[in-house]
């Protein structure tokens, strides 16, 4: 929305600059982008530069076809000689003239020049080069009443500011320079004008021939008719506001609709009445098959979902978002019909994102436009036609269904108060209410004004009506607490555990994302609509993802690639996937790398873990062992370059020991050993150490640190070499126990694994 | 044996010693076994000769104890010398992970809280349309219950686009007194850019008590801004509009990159836009079954991603999906 300063000021009076209104507004009523300095530069004297200019000669440039070569009297002693590109005027026509050092509103400096050969001491400006339009077809030839050196300041607005402004949907009220005048005025305190628009004379009183079908989607359709319409352009000062708020200036009838729908917030259209089917207007659902060719000049397939605006015959709009090309008004057009209505929000919005279409109306009415002002934008509109196009109103009718009333709700100002934690004075809180146009009775029931009405229903959005008024002042203060304490629960500290472990042991964590191409998982959750291929399945596993990052990394030539995540998968079942919270990792080396990471991981938090063998798509088949908690193995020859290792543990499931008891480990020192075993080649390490701790409970550690293959062993088998720990909690064992401890677990790998003991 | 000669020449010769050798040779030279001291000890008849040849013989050993302490002392002074290093010559590479910059700042908003007797909630990503949009009081012709901008699974199963169903969950779950943060990943159809990225990390928090006001969300928004960002910030508080808070405020921190004067980071403006909050809306309290007139709350959602590029000056949001090691080690 953008809201041109010079507008606004005629709406409000207040001695505020441009720059505190814009701060004030951000702070109470809506994000203010920006404030664009529109047209030319009022600044060191720029303004004097721009002149009104009299052409006293004009001819063609003796060394140019293409060129105008004129004398332009500017109030000087002389008339200047001025080159000038455009044919579109000729001797004695008024123009608007920029001297030598002007800076122009694009920012460029005009400097004294020679073209072709001949001086030119100015230029003679188009108002697309004065931004008071998009018209750069010829120069803006003026009224021939202002003196030659008049400053062209007092014929055209040539300087403006316009706050660019983000309203929230909430407040279509705002999508209006009087609504942000009604802003204004309420913080400010500044007086605000009445609703602009005065109706013109009747000339007549002819019935308008208006149906509506729907009166659900169209609560309201006033049309009004004139007849000896003179479309024109429209006059500078049109122009310039129209393009100073972002419009483009196109007729003075459909200037004047547009510029109301800015100035009221409602939105209008003008038809070629002569074109519409017996003059008739018929608000209806469109039928099967219908189609429209739009302003835009596109041809569009409409359904029974869309409302249209038909004559006798055909749809001649789609209601509230664009107007069809056959009933637009023309240079040709006499006779007008004004459509001032009001459509429902949601019937707009499922049509405009249907079709792909939006314009200023369904932005405006998507978001649900007062019924009431519908009257007050035809009556500015009107007087518009009339001052403008010589206009003559000849008919109106205003057909209309049950419009909403103005809610009443009770206000407790204590519980404003309260709920702001600012003690707020009654009478300030009346004051800002009626400021706002709310009217506050004496027991405190405040009724709505219409244009706030689907948005202030209850008590609380009362309170934030004053609430926004006061929001600087209210304190910082923290709540006044009854009871709870902060902590994390167990699972959230073990997880900031194993993200301190991984990257203790140096680990990077990385973040992928949690939507994947594919997934191994068949019935893994499928977003039914991607918004690419990349981001299609809820991912069951972070394994492919760590792999993609690891490339990546590689590709990039990056060393020391080690990596971790701790993310959410999504396991299928039903409707809702479950989701696991998972830590995987993967690392650079082969199978010891990442199971080393898994072990300390594990012991961080006390986790007794076993490892059996084994598989998963993307591992080396003799190089994997599962666990209790998840996967770890070495990748497949051929994912990646070089040996990789990988892990993927389900946090969740981790059985963290708590509140583990003392054991003293100092006062009896454990005995120790070195046992070697021989034992056929498919025996785990596992299997010898699990069957040793059921022989013997005095073992407290077993650590292979050797395996051997060869000739002393022969084939088919290895020898494992373990460093053994006896230790009792009771006292120190002797060598003798020790020696018999040793006895039984060489007898029970013997018997359970064909184990023979070596040196 | 005139013991007293004797101690000065042996005195001598151990004061001339240079190195370890020498003062052994002098070692056997007066008090050995041959030596002309224990010759004259084994032959003393007197005491008093006795005595004053004992005499001599300690002061020997002292003075060969003191100069091998001072020898000892030279030659490792000498040593310690000749043994320097170049002491710029870089460490033993030790292995130093990273944690990501989203977990950092995880953290740190985590403990900001924690520190203020919050609790910290998991929530689930995979949602239903009833937690995500009608318990936030979403009218049903609300723009993000659109296709266009949340992803559907099926039916009413949605992609969360912000944390907030961990606060209906939590307050479904128990009475008042809450005072929550929840912290995760939510999911909106934005198109990647610089700024937006499909997948992104939100931090919502609920305070549902007696009396909790909108004094108080600003003063505990100001307390988190400015421990992110630096306890010299100003902040600033504008209105807004959230379907699921009434009223409603939109954050802003002072600039800390040029503090308020205006640059590129904040648009010229001074001021940056962190994200929404307000006080809780009566009608969610009324989803959840709590009395609107009995309690009264605030709550807010803002980005993990926007706080991190802001606070680091990380000009590009996909960075941070793309794991490159040169640019994780710097956080």
């Amino acid at each position: 929305m953008r809201v041109p300063l010079s507008w606004l000021r005629e709406y409000v009076a207040t001695d505020a600059t441009t720059e505190e209104i814009a701060a004030r507004l951000a702070i109470s009523t809506c994000e203010v982008e920006r404030i664009i300095r529109q047209g030319v530069a009022d600044d060191d004297g720029n303004l004097g530069l721009f002149r009104v200019g009299r052409v006293v000669e004009a001819g063609k440039h003796p060394n140019a076809d293409r060129l105008q070569l004129c004398r332009v009297d500017v109030g000087e002693r002389e008339p200047r000689q001025i080159v000038c590109g455009a044919w579109n005027f000729g001797e004695g026509a008024t123009v608007a003239v920029a001297l030598p050092g002007a800076v122009l509103p694009g920012g460029q400096r005009l400097e004294e020049v020679t073209l072709r050969g001949e001086s030119s001491s100015g230029m003679i400006l188009s108002e697309q080069e004065l931004e008071l339009g998009t018209d750069h077809t010829g120069i803006l030839v003026l009224d021939d009443g202002p003196e030659p050196g008049t400053p062209l300041i007092d014929v055209l607005p040539l300087s403006d500011e316009v706050l660019e402004l983000e309203t929230t949907p909430n407040r279509p009220d705002l999508l209006s320079v009087y609504g942000i005048a009604r802003e204004v005025a309420a913080i400010f305190g500044g007086e605000l004008a009445p609703i602009p628009g005065t109706d013109p004379e009747r000339a007549r009183d002819e019935p308008v021939d208006v149906r509506i079908e729907d009166l659900e989607r169209c609560p309201r359709y006033l049309g009004r008719t004139f007849t000896e319409v003179r479309i024109s352009s429209s006059p500078p000062w049109l122009k310039a506001r129209l393009t100073a708020a972002g419009m483009r200036p196109i007729s003075n009838v459909v200037d004047a609709t547009n510029y109301a729908m800015h100035a009221l917030c409602s939105p209008l259209h003008a038809f070629d009445r002569t074109k519409l089917a017996e003059g008739r207007i018929v608000v209806r659902r469109a039928k099967p098959n219908e189609e429209i060719r739009t302003l835009d000049g596109s041809l569009r397939a409409l359904t029974p979902d869309d409302l249209v605006i038909a004559d006798a015959e055909r749809p001649v709009a789609i209601a509230g978002i664009m107007g069809g090309e056959e009933s637009e008004v023309t240079e040709e057009t006499t006779d007008v019909l004004l459509e001032a209505a009001n459509f429902e929000p949601v019937g707009i919005q499922k049509s405009s994102e249907r079709l792909g279409m939006r314009s200023d109306a369904s932005n405006r009415w998507e978001k649900g436009i007062d019924p009431y002002v519908a009257e007050d934008a035809a009556r500015l509109c009107s007087q518009l036609f009339a001052e403008l196009a010589g206009a003559r109103w000849v008919g109106e009718s205003d057909v209309r269904g049950e419009l909403p009333t103005r809610p009443t709700i009770k206000l407790r100002p204590a519980r404003t108060s309260a709920l702001l934690g600012l003690e707020v004075a009654e009478d300030e809180q009346r004051r800002i209410l009626e400021s706002l146009r709310f009217e506050v009775g004496g027991d405190w029931n405040v009724t709505v004004p219409t244009w706030r009405a689907r948005d202030v229903t209850r008590d609380v959005d009362l309170v934030e009506e004053v609430g926004r008024m006061k929001l600087e002042d209210v304190p910082f203060t923290l709540p006044a607490r009854r009871e709870m304490f902060g902590r994390l629960a167990p699972e959230q500290r073990h997880r900031r555990v194993v993200e301190d472990v991984l990257t203790g042991l140096g680990f990077y964590e990385v973040y992928t994302p949690s939507l994947v191409a594919d997934d191994p998982h068949p019935n893994a959750h499928r977003i039914p609509q991607p918004q690419s291929l990349d981001q299609a399945v809820l991912r069951t596993t972070l394994l492919p993802s760590l792999i993609e990052a690891a490339r990546h990394n590689l590709d990039v030539g990056n060393e020391g690639i080690a990596l971790f995540e701790i993310a959410h998968v999504y396991l299928p079942n039903g409707e809702l996937p479950t989701e696991r919270i998972r830590v995987g990792g993967i690392v650079e080396g082969p199978y010891p790398r990442a199971k080393g990471a898994v072990e300390t991981v594990l012991a961080a938090g006390q986790i007794e873990a076993s490892y059996e063998r084994g598989d998963h798509e993307l591992m080396h088949p003799g190089k994997t062992a599962t666990t209790p908690y998840g996967i770890v193995g070495e990748l497949l020859p051929g994912i990646l370059e070089g040996a990789w290792s990988a892990f993927e543990l389900d946090l969740d499931a981790l059985e963290w020991s708590e509140g583990w008891t003392y054991e003293d480990v100092i006062s009896y020192p454990p005995v120790k050993q070195d046992l070697a075993f021989a034992v056929p080649e498919e025996v785990l390490a596992g299997e010898l150490i699990e069957a040793a701790h059921q022989t013997v409970p005095e073992l407290r550690e077993m650590t292979p640190f050797d395996v051997y293959r060869g000739e002393q062993v022969g084939p088919g088998r290895k020898s494992i070499a373990f460093r053994v720990e006896f230790r009792s909690p009771e006292r120190t064992l002797t060598d003798g126990e020790a020696a018999g401890l040793r006895q039984s677990i060489v007898d029970a790998l013997k018997a359970k694994f064909g184990a023979e003991l070596r040196a | 044996l005139d013991a007293e000669a004797y101690r000065q020449e042996a005195l001598a010769a151990v004061e001339a010693t240079s190195n370890a050798g020498e003062l052994d040779e002098a070692r056997v030279r007066y008090l050995g076994r041959k030596s002309e001291l224990k010759q004259a000890l084994r032959e003393v008849r007197d005491r008093e000769t006795g005595m004053a040849l004992n005499a001599a013989r300690e002061a020997i050993e002292q003075a060969l104890a003191a100069r091998q302490t001072d020898l000892e002392r030279t030659e490792l002074d000498r040593a310690l010398t000749e043994e320097t290093v170049d002491i710029t010559l870089p460490g033993d590479a030790q292995p130093r992970g990273h944690l990501h910059l989203i977990t950092q700042i995880r953290r740190e908003v985590e403990d900001i809280f924690l520190g203020m007797g919050y609790e910290v909630v998991e929530g689930r990503e995979v949602e239903t349309s009833r937690y995500l949009f009608d318990a936030l009081n979403m009218p049903p012709n609300h723009p993000t219950r659109s296709p266009l901008h949340t992803f559907y699974l099926n039916g009413d199963v949605v992609l969360r686009t912000e944390t907030s169903p961990a606060q209906v969950h939590t307050m479904e779950e128990r009475e008042p007194p809450i005072y929550m943060v929840s912290l995760g990943r939510c999911y909106r159809r934005d198109t990647p850019d610089p700024t937006h990225y499909p997948i992104f990390h939100q931090v919502e928090g609920l305070v549902v008590d007696d009396n909790i006001t909108l004094a108080d969300l600003k003063g505990t928004l100001q307390h988190l801004l400015r421990s992110l960002f630096g306890e010299e910030r100003e902040t600033r508080f504008a209105t807004h509009y959230f379907p699921f808070t009434e009223p409603s405020i939109e954050a802003y921190v002072s600039c800390f990159l040029c503090d308020g004067a205006g640059c590129r980071v904040c648009k010229q403006s001074g001021w940056i836009e962190i994200g929404g909050a307000g006080m809780v809306d009566p009608n969610v309290f009324d989803f959840v079954g709590y009395d609107p007139e009995k309690v009264t709350g605030f709550a807010f959602g803002w980005g993990l991603e926007r706080m991190g590029l802001l606070r680091h000056g990380l000009p590009d949001i996909r960075a941070l999906w793309e794991n490159d090691l040169r640019l994780l080690e710097q956080f």
